[in-house]
């Protein structure tokens, strides 16, 4: 008895164990707050906001359709080697399944990595290619499920089917397959549920500008998840859930009575999420067929959307609007080639780097006159990138200095980068976990210039950074802000606009330019050589500049507006804004990054990976 | 000649296996063994042997193992216990623990980050009753929590497998012959299970050993292991060579996984079917 109650106890721990953390997916599902932390009452919304959102909505149906386009294909090349397979001699026999199994037990991101390499030689990534590689990994799986039921299948019932003067494909339909179903069927939901699952291979040959809702959920941990992706992955969950409990109760009545009902069910089930499907992926996309269409290419979550419509209204521009997460995503998005963009918004440095290649078109004042409403010092800051402001227009700007919980720490403390290496604050520092921004506190320390490329510099700079490894609780980017928010951590490197947004969240917060000068980086507008309707991109950074629009794009992003009209009207508190409004003497001490050769770039990684295996 | 042509459904699949799986393969080995100007090289294998990147391939081993391990620890007595609940069904088993797979991967790895975390849920219950708050987040614990967490279901479902086709007669007739439970378990129970632990362990280290997104988003960017510089080079670093040459490191281990399964696992991919 006392056994039983053990097992019973194990048993329940493990079920706690591979349930609580989807248990606790779903109840922030129906969490009505900002922060994923903190229970804010009760509330569906996420779940009618999640199939409004386009960018979730069109990564669910590109998730769908390659699931199930990608289990079909690989059920129906999987059965048939199965058949193959079965016939076959020993030695060849041995041969096939070894193959099998390879992509069954390889590690995930060599075989992403493989297919990519071979991929790119021939064709740009995108969605054929992930269909591909899924049904690449999937094939094994439906092969090893319908082997077994080949096995212990008659074999000469099929022959006297055949004997008795049934054709190849009736004695096929009438005796091999009603003995294979349940196994290709399993092989099909086995397919389905790897393809689903699937991030590594898809991250790998996917390409940009293509996203499955895994790696759309990477690129979001960074930023924040967006909630409407729990109400969705929700709705998916218990779906399946539903469906699964089906078969099993079909299976449970199938040993007592008929089984029929059920099974129709299932299949109707079935039926309906590939027609949905199928109709998801033929349902019309949005007309872009008017004359003039702008291909926008910006930073997640950088513009209020309100002024691209307006825009649109007010001058009959068709908007094409598009994100990414880093200025070197953007990099490859662009010179991927697949999409002509029109504008982009982007970094100094990656500027910079484009403007060396060519790539990059010189604007013409005429069309944007509103070029009067830049702040002249942030001008003069563009000369890092843009000597003679012929190429860009400053959209946003910034530094990069420390995030501080004012409990925690005091103003005086975080005035210097010295507190990052504070033994009192082990493990309450986050530091950037991007090579060159980690690299800005030691660098300054050192009186380096942000831009060295001086081995016996960067060594010790690195010397410095190994010392404060210990005391960091993490190295992140975007994630940070909701680190600091939810005050896991007494400081954290950031960039303004960041710190910002969490000082708002958070009122504990606030920022501190470090008196020994730091870095500063201004995003810009810039027309691409690809673009085909320069005029309208000049009328669209017009309108940017113009007052109206610069407020209500600054009160969205809430990072610092080069523009002087944003500037003159801010309230004092934004005056106050440490994170808004900076010194001009300390802005003078900052220094914004140029672009590194890669073999810079190369020795630069080298040392951050150096950093990172505690060496 | 009827065979022949059976034989020759199998076709696609050959195609398929040389173009999409032996071709990129090779293409791999490729690029890690050649330099820029299309010749010969050991240049970037040599990169392999840099202090960095041993650094990283022994703690993925290291995490790898100890994964492993605590899923073998785990799994073993909840196969026993579910064999001898006797479902009518296997697949009410096997049910159970796939169930989790369809909340997407990298979600119920951040539900974890969440459970976590310095003021996470876990610390808030233990100050709720008084104890002192765990700091598991961003160390390899709490990477090793996440991959146990992911790969337990590929140690379970095959010795749960192999396990419930021990025949009863077999461990009836030891009884009956006067071996004690213990006997029973390591005479019987245990050597018939072998292929089922063997494959366990191969579904589990190879993904443990090579995964980079779990210690990505658990491992707070302090924990480096073998995937993640591989997933730098390709993805942000452009240092396609030296990724590959760590690649073919890679494969090397699965190989001797592979090898290994083989001669242990006699019953095809019993973790494959459902």
């Amino acid at each position: 008895m006392v056994k039983r109650g053990f097992e019973r106890l194990y048993l329940a721990l493990i079920f706690v164990f591979l349930y609580l953390p989807i248990t606790v997916l779903i109840v922030l599902s129906f969490n009505d707050s900002k922060t994923k932390v903190s229970w804010g009452g009760f509330t569906l919304k996420w779940y009618l906001r999640c199939f409004h959102n386009e960018t979730i909505m069109n990564a669910f149906w590109t998730t769908l359709q390659l699931t199930i386009a990608s289990a079909l294909i690989a059920t129906i090349i999987g059965t048939l080697a199965a058949i193959g397979i079965s016939s076959m001699k020993r030695r060849n026999k041995a041969i096939f399944l070894g193959a099998t199994n390879i992509p069954l037990l390889n590690a995930d991101i060599v075989t992403g990595l493989s297919m990519m390499l071979l991929f790119v030689k021939f064709i740009n990534l995108g969605f054929v290619t992930v269909l591909i590689a899924h049904i690449t990994f999937n094939i094994p799986y439906v092969i090893l499920n319908v082997l077994p039921k080949l096995k212990t299948a008659n074999k000469y019932t099929y022959e006297a089917a055949l004997d008795l003067g049934a054709s190849k494909p009736f004695a096929f339909y009438k005796v091999t397959w009603p003995e294979i179903k349940s196994g290709v069927f399993s092989g099909f939901i086995m397919a389905v549920t790897m393809s689903l699952d699937d991030f590594s291979i898809t991250y790998f040959t996917k390409g940009a500008g293509m996203n499955t809702i895994s790696t759309m959920l990477y690129t979001e941990l960074r930023k924040g998840i967006k909630p409407e992706l729990y109400a969705l992955s929700t709705i998916l969950f218990l779906t399946v859930f539903i469906l699964l409990l089906a078969m099993n109760i079909r299976n449970e009545k199938r040993s007592s009575h008929g089984k029929k009902p059920v099974k129709n069910f299932i299949a109707c089930l079935l039926v309906v999420f590939c027609s949905v499907t199928l109709l998801g992926g033929c349902a019309p996309k949005k007309n872009s067929t008017s004359s003039k269409t702008l291909t926008v290419l910006n930073a997640g979550k950088y513009i209020d959307e309100s002024v691209i419509t307006d825009f649109e209204k007010k001058t009959k521009i068709k908007i094409k609007y598009e994100e990414y997460s880093s200025p070197e995503e953007m990099y490859t998005k662009y010179k991927s080639g697949s999409i002509k963009y029109d504008l982009i918004n982007t970094s100094d440095y990656m500027i910079e780097k484009l403007i060396k290649e060519g790539e990059v078109q010189k604007l013409d004042f005429s069309n944007i006159p509103h070029i009067n409403n830049i702040d002249e010092e942030i001008l003069k800051l563009s000369h890092s990138f843009d000597p003679k402001n012929e190429y860009t227009v400053p959209y946003f700007y910034g530094t990069v200095g420390i995030l501080y919980n004012k409990k925690m720490v005091s103003k005086e403390e975080v005035s210097s980068w010295k507190v990052l290496w504070d033994p009192k604050y082990k493990n309450e520092i986050i530091q950037q976990n991007s090579v060159r921004d980690a690299f800005i506190p030691a660098l300054v320390l050192n009186h380096s210039s942000l831009n060295t490329t001086k081995k016996s510099e960067l060594k010790k700079a690195l010397k410095l950074l190994k010392k404060q490894y210990p005391l960091t609780y993490a190295y992140m980017v975007d994630e940070t802000s909701d680190e600091m928010i939810s005050e896991n951590a007494a400081m954290a490197v950031v960039y303004s606009g960041e710190a910002a947004t969490a000082m708002d969240s958070n009122e504990n917060l606030s920022y501190s330019l470090p008196k020994e000068g730091s870095n500063a980086w201004v995003d810009s507008w810039f027309v691409p050589k690809t673009c085909q309707h320069k005029k309208e991109a000049e009328k669209f950074i017009d309108y940017l500049c113009t007052d109206k629009v610069a407020k209500k794009n600054f009160d969205y992003v809430w990072y610092s507006s080069p523009c002087k009209s944003v500037q003159k009207n801010l309230t004092d508190d934004f005056k106050k804004n440490p994170a808004l409004t900076f010194n001009k003497k300390t802005l003078d001490k900052c220094e914004l990054f140029h672009a590194l050769s890669d073999e810079d770039q190369a020795y630069y990684n080298k040392l951050w990976q150096e950093l990172k295996s505690r060496l | 000649m009827n065979n022949l042509k059976k034989q020759l459904l199998a076709g696609p699949y050959l195609i398929w296996i040389i173009g999409f799986i032996i071709l990129p393969m090779i293409t791999v080995v490729l690029y890690a063994f050649t330099g820029d100007d299309g010749h010969f090289t050991l240049e970037y294998m040599k990169e392999v042997t840099l202090h960095a990147h041993m650094a990283a391939i022994g703690l993925s081993l290291q995490l790898g193992i100890l994964t492993t391990i605590i899923c073998l620890i785990i799994a073993y007595p909840l196969a026993m216990i579910l064999k001898s609940f006797n479902f009518k069904h296997q697949t009410f088993v096997v049910f159970i623990f796939m169930l989790p797979m369809w909340m997407n991967f990298l979600l119920r790895i951040m539900a974890w980050k969440m459970l976590l975390a310095k003021n996470g849920i876990f610390n808030t219950f233990l100050a709720s009753i008084g104890l002192e708050p765990l700091h598991i987040i961003n160390t390899p614990a709490a990477v090793v929590i996440g991959m146990v967490y992911d790969y337990l279901p590929f140690m379970l479902l095959p010795i749960y497998n192999s396990m419930v086709r021990i025949k009863k007669d077999y461990i009836e007739a030891a009884q009956d012959l006067g071996a004690k439970s213990i006997t029973v378990f390591f005479k019987i129970i245990l050597p018939l299970t072998m292929s089922g632990i063997v494959s366990g362990i191969v579904m589990v280290f190879v993904p443990a050993l090579t995964s980079f997104a779990v210690s990505d988003i658990l491992g707070g960017g302090k924990i480096l292991l073998i995937g993640n510089v591989i997933e730098q080079d390709f993805m942000q670093g452009n240092q396609w060579s030296i990724g590959s040459a760590l690649s073919v490191v890679l494969m090397i281990f699965v190989l001797i996984s592979m090898i290994l399964s083989q001669i242990f696992d006699k019953d095809e991919g019993s973790v494959a079917t459902w």
